[in-house]
């Protein structure tokens, strides 16, 4: 698997990350290094909980650390979140639709994250 | 030879940012260029900041951290004064918060998602490059010793308030130590140091949130150009105490002097104006603070006036010689024995000028040479112009000025107007006043010893009037001495001045040079002096200061006289 085709199978933005980081090989290091960092289970961790302020700073370091990867699709969805429960923000979603959006998160950030294991053993 | 790329280290960035994975891609993006510090949270950045703080070159801050977030760390910053000249890009991803980092002294900020790694490495540079720019400039701007301004950049800043604020009412004023390499010279330069950077200081406090600025202008003077101020006593009692402060054992005196703002006036002469206001209290112990007032206007213009009409009152002839008679009073009856050339000038607008209100402003703008070679060539000439039209030679004595003493063309010039007139330096006297020697005598005294090598006769002028010392007054080259008119005018009435009178003349016995009274009225006075030994007088009692052509009475009476001693 290239490193392209990984993008497309995450619904990722290959050429965001390639403006970043000029080569290839670059973004393939920061890439594999992606799923030791644990954003996610910070995040699912919150969402156990519902507390406002962790489920804001989680998903607001989740939805940076995406969007600078490329991940363009996880980092939207991510950021749905932290706008959710920014401070002073009005809420638009209930509890309920929140836990389903993080659901579907959680789905995505496996998705990504098998995708990465395939691109690993690909190389 | 030391090449630049051998002293320039490369920039430290420090990147602040909690994600890891966003600190490595930063890290990437800059490492080619740059040595990267790392901080995981504000307080760890803080603690870097600390140790790196001469290092350092710019912090990316993100702002949403645990620990301390970034808008801490940027209010930290900003209230240390070593950190604050530090730039800061904030990574951030939401324009309030761009706004919020801004106003707290963010310089630039980068947009989360990263921009291209190109206006990531264009800003980092541009923020840097402002930044080195900004603490050169500050470098250059200020005396490292206060903090003050330097005086070029002082008037630069000075000149756009001037200019662009009109409306503001602004004073130049100027404050000086008295007397402070005496009080460097006793107290060691650290502790001078210490004043000039606790009177700067004080400057600053009195200064803080007006629009006022200030620089160090030289070693003791500072100037500052701030909104106007009713009451300046107050201030300068606020520098006084501020100085009183460092020490119970050395006295240091200030003064102060303030020019307000006239319409019309430039800001150095604004400037020019407060130091002459300042050095007008220079020395007094009563008065330490002098406002420039419309009188002192009035004086500075009539003085401004002579400077400029004097090179046209030597070519149009307007300085007039007169000569006032010297006689020998212990002859019976006294003989004419010489004169004093001195100098007057008959302003075609201004009428009579006194010498009083013009030499001093000659001697202290440095053209007192001007003045002097004009009655030296007129006194030259008339000798001779006396000797060819009567017959008889009368010496005359003129005024030398201290700074004259040092010019190394002052033989030359004198030796050349004797040869040229066909005279002797026996008939020509040189009168310096006793107050000259008081300063670097002894090159004085060596350049005196070559003039009288050569002939000339050195009288020293207004005696009495100076500090010399017993001691010093013995070792001084001097042919004549010329009591100063003070001495005389009371000795009829004071028996105390009468006695200064004799001691002044047993000390010209123990020199065995001869006495000239001055200002003798009459003839009890003249009386008085012959007995006590005085050899000549001259004064109102024989004449006036005459011009040229009345003064021939006094020569013609004379060769009678000398007709009728033959007979």
């Amino acid at each position: 698997m290239t490193l392209q085709e990984l993008y497309t199978r995450i619904d990722g933005n290959y050429d965001h990350a390639v403006q970043i980081m000029r080569m290839e090989k670059l973004i393939s290091r920061y890439v594999l290094k992606f799923p030791s960092s644990d954003l996610n289970g910070s995040l699912m961790e919150a969402a156990r909980s519902m507390d406002p302020t962790q489920l804001f700073e989680r998903a607001h370091a989740m939805k940076g650390v995406c969007a600078n990867m490329g991940f363009d699709k996880l980092a939207e969805a991510v950021g749905e979140i932290t706008e959710e429960f920014r401070p002073g923000n009005p809420r638009k979603y209930t509890d309920a639709e929140i836990k389903d959006k993080l659901a579907r998160i959680n789905d995505m950030y496996q998705r990504t994250i098998d995708g990465i294991h395939a691109y690993e053993q690909s190389l | 030879m030391i090449k630049s790329g051998q002293i320039k280290r490369q920039r430290q960035v420090l990147v602040v940012e909690d994600q890891a994975l966003n600190r490595d891609i930063l890290g990437m993006i800059l490492e080619n260029d740059y040595e990267i510090l790392n901080a995981e949270n504000g307080l760890e950045a803080l603690e870097i900041i600390q140790t790196h703080l001469n290092t350092l070159s710019i912090v990316l801050l993100d702002l949403m951290m645990p620990v301390m977030d970034g808008f801490e760390v940027l209010e930290r910053m900003r209230a240390d004064e070593r950190m604050r000249r530090i730039p800061i890009i904030v990574l951030t991803a939401e324009k309030k918060a761009e706004l919020r980092a801004l106003q707290l002294g963010a310089a630039d900020f980068i947009a989360k998602p990263y921009d291209a790694h190109e206006v990531i490495l264009a800003r980092v540079a541009r923020i840097i490059e402002l930044s080195e720019g900004r603490q050169l400039i500050r470098a250059a701007e200020r005396d490292s010793l206060t903090g003050l301004y330097n005086p070029g950049f002082f008037f630069e800043y000075a000149e756009q308030i001037y200019r662009y604020h009109p409306h503001w009412s602004m004073d130049a004023v100027v404050v000086n130590i008295e007397r402070f390499h005496s009080v460097n010279d006793l107290n060691g330069r650290l502790f001078g140091d210490t004043i000039l950077r606790t009177l700067g200081d004080a400057i600053r406090e009195f200064l803080r949130g007006t629009e006022g600025i200030a620089c160090r202008r030289d070693a003791d003077r500072f100037d500052l150009y701030c909104l106007h101020c009713e009451d300046y006593h107050t201030v300068l009692q606020f520098f006084q105490q501020k100085l009183n402060e460092l020490s119970h054992r050395v006295s240091v005196r200030l003064r102060m002097g303030v020019c307000p703002a006239f319409d019309g006036v430039s800001l150095v002469t604004l400037f020019d104006r407060a130091h002459t206001a300042c050095n007008l209290v220079r020395g007094s112990y009563k008065t330490h603070l002098m406002i420039y007032n419309e009188d002192m206007y009035k004086r500075e213009l009539y003085s401004q006036r002579l400077l400029n009409d004097l090179r046209q009152a030597v070519e149009e002839r307007q300085f007039r010689v007169y000569y006032q008679p010297k006689y020998d009073i212990q002859s019976d009856p006294p003989r004419l024995n010489s004169a004093e050339a001195l100098v007057r000038w008959v302003h075609p607008e201004l009428g009579f000028i006194s010498p009083g209100d013009f030499i001093p402003l000659f001697e202290r703008n440095g053209l007192i040479h001007v003045v002097d070679n004009y009655v030296w060539s007129e006194a030259a000439g008339q000798i001779a112009a006396w000797r060819e039209k009567l017959g008889m030679t009368v010496p005359l004595s003129v005024n030398v000025s201290r700074t004259e003493v040092f010019d190394p063309g002052l033989e030359k010039g004198l030796l050349k107007l004797i040869e040229d007139n066909g005279l002797s330096t026996k008939d020509f006297k040189l009168e310096i006043t006793e107050s000259a020697y008081t300063d670097e005598a002894e090159q004085l005294v060596a350049v005196i010893e070559k003039l009288r090598e050569k002939g000339f006769e050195i009288e020293m002028d207004d005696f009495g009037s100076g500090y010399s010392s017993l001691n010093t007054i013995s070792s001084l080259p001097i042919d004549v001495l010329k009591m100063d008119m003070k001495f005389i005018q009371n000795i009829e009435e004071n028996n105390r001045d009468f006695r200064l009178v004799e001691l002044i003349l047993d000390i010209a016995r123990y020199l065995k040079v001869p006495v000239v009274a001055e200002g003798a009225e009459t003839e009890h006075q003249l009386s008085l002096l012959r007995d006590a030994g005085c050899d000549y007088v001259q004064g109102y009692y024989f004449s006036r200061p005459l011009p040229a052509e009345e003064f021939e009475n006094l020569i013609r009476k004379e060769i009678e006289m000398k007709k009728e001693r033959k007979v």
